[in-house]
């Protein structure tokens, strides 16, 4: 049983290593490189993890190979606008001025069902208000409507709102972060005051009090257990 | 340019090295079956202290390379090696000619088979 621990140490730190260097966006949106690296990494690494009479050289030469070879990829990817569209494709367009375009959602087999799907999901229930629909890469649909079906900004109404800017944690489930309160420019004394204010004896008290860069206090005491 | 310059080092070396291992095993196997197919032909003229000599001259190669062995090859294929080695031994102790001779030719056709499984060609490939 310890060559089990040994090697699902091994085998663990090597896939962790791997997908930190993919980045953060090896969690959420892949694109086809990435995608089969996470398919075949896994079990790869699960192999010579159970399976004791094949040697783990046999699972630690793959991963690395895959990890270099992603690695190479991704950097001509990012170097080569061709290299890019032959390895991730190129977005479609898949509406544009309120029009399908009927080829190319066959070409990137996606329903029409899938479509209305993903308009619902961003509020959008007629097809007709939709300036382009674009099917990323990655499998998203990105939707930008007419300019005239936009929620208006406070901008395009000429109202001036005040940037509330940042807020930060300065006590946590009734822990103080000092650093925190020294970045807003406050010290313990200022504290003080504002949970003698908002009703509280002490931080303990607290479960939530952040302050944004207007000085905006957002106060939330702590339940008291039954 | 500087990962992809890692990226590819590494490559190459896990290729340089698995290419040397490849060589190597295949080396190591005709120096096992060349001392097999001696003792073999020593058994066959009545020599059965020259057979058990060079036998075991092969059997101590093998488990001196027993640790490389056991991480780069599968571990059910070192074992059966291992075992056919035994058998060989017991045979000779024996004296027994037609056994030996069939428990040599499946231990050198073992050795044989396990440096093919290792080489680069398009049929392991596929």
């Amino acid at each position: 049983m310890i060559i089990a621990f040994v090697r699902t140490i091994i085998l663990y730190l090597l896939i962790i290593a791997g997908v930190r260097l993919m980045g953060k966006r090896q969690v959420g949106e892949l694109e086809p490189s990435e995608l089969v690296l996470a398919l075949l990494i896994a079990d790869l690494a699960a192999v010579p993890m159970q399976d004791f009479g094949i040697p783990l050289l046999s699972g630690i030469i793959p991963i690395l190979t895959l990890l270099c070879i992603t690695m190479i990829i991704s950097v001509l990817t990012m170097k080569s606008v061709t290299f890019r569209a032959l390895l991730c494709g190129r977005p479609s367009i898949i509406v544009e001025n309120g029009t399908l375009h009927q080829k190319e959602m066959a070409k990137n087999r996606f329903t029409v069902d899938e479509l209305m799907e993903e308009l619902r999901m961003k509020g959008i229930t007629d097809i007709s208000t939709v300036k382009y629909a674009i099917l990323e890469t990655n499998g998203q649909i990105s939707v930008l409507p007419y300019a005239d079906q936009k929620p208006p900004a406070a901008k395009d109404m000429a109202i001036t709102i005040q940037e509330a800017g940042l807020p930060l944690i300065i006590i946590n489930d009734g822990r103080v972060l000092e650093h925190n309160l020294k970045l807003r420019g406050y010290n313990n004394s200022w504290l003080e005051k504002q949970l003698k204010a908002k009703g509280a004896k002490s931080p303990k008290e607290v479960y939530l009090l952040s302050v944004d860069e207007a000085g905006q206090i957002y106060f939330a005491p702590k339940e008291i257990q039954a | 340019m500087k990962r992809i310059g890692i990226a590819l080092a590494i490559l190459i070396l896990l290729f340089s090295a698995t290419l040397l291992h490849s060589t190597s095993i295949e080396v190591f196997s005709s120096d096992l079956t060349a001392l097999l197919e001696a003792a073999e032909e020593n058994a066959e003229q009545g020599d059965w202290t020259g057979a058990k000599e060079l036998t075991q001259t092969a059997h101590k190669k093998w488990i001196n390379r027993d640790f490389y062995l056991h991480i780069t090859l599968r571990h059910s294929e070192t074992d059966s090696v291992y075992m056919a080695f035994r058998e060989v031994s017991e045979f000779i102790e024996c004296q027994e000619g037609g056994e030996y001779s069939a428990a040599n030719a499946k231990l050198i056709a073992g050795l044989e088979l396990l440096a093919e499984a290792e080489q680069l060609t398009l049929k392991n490939i596929f």
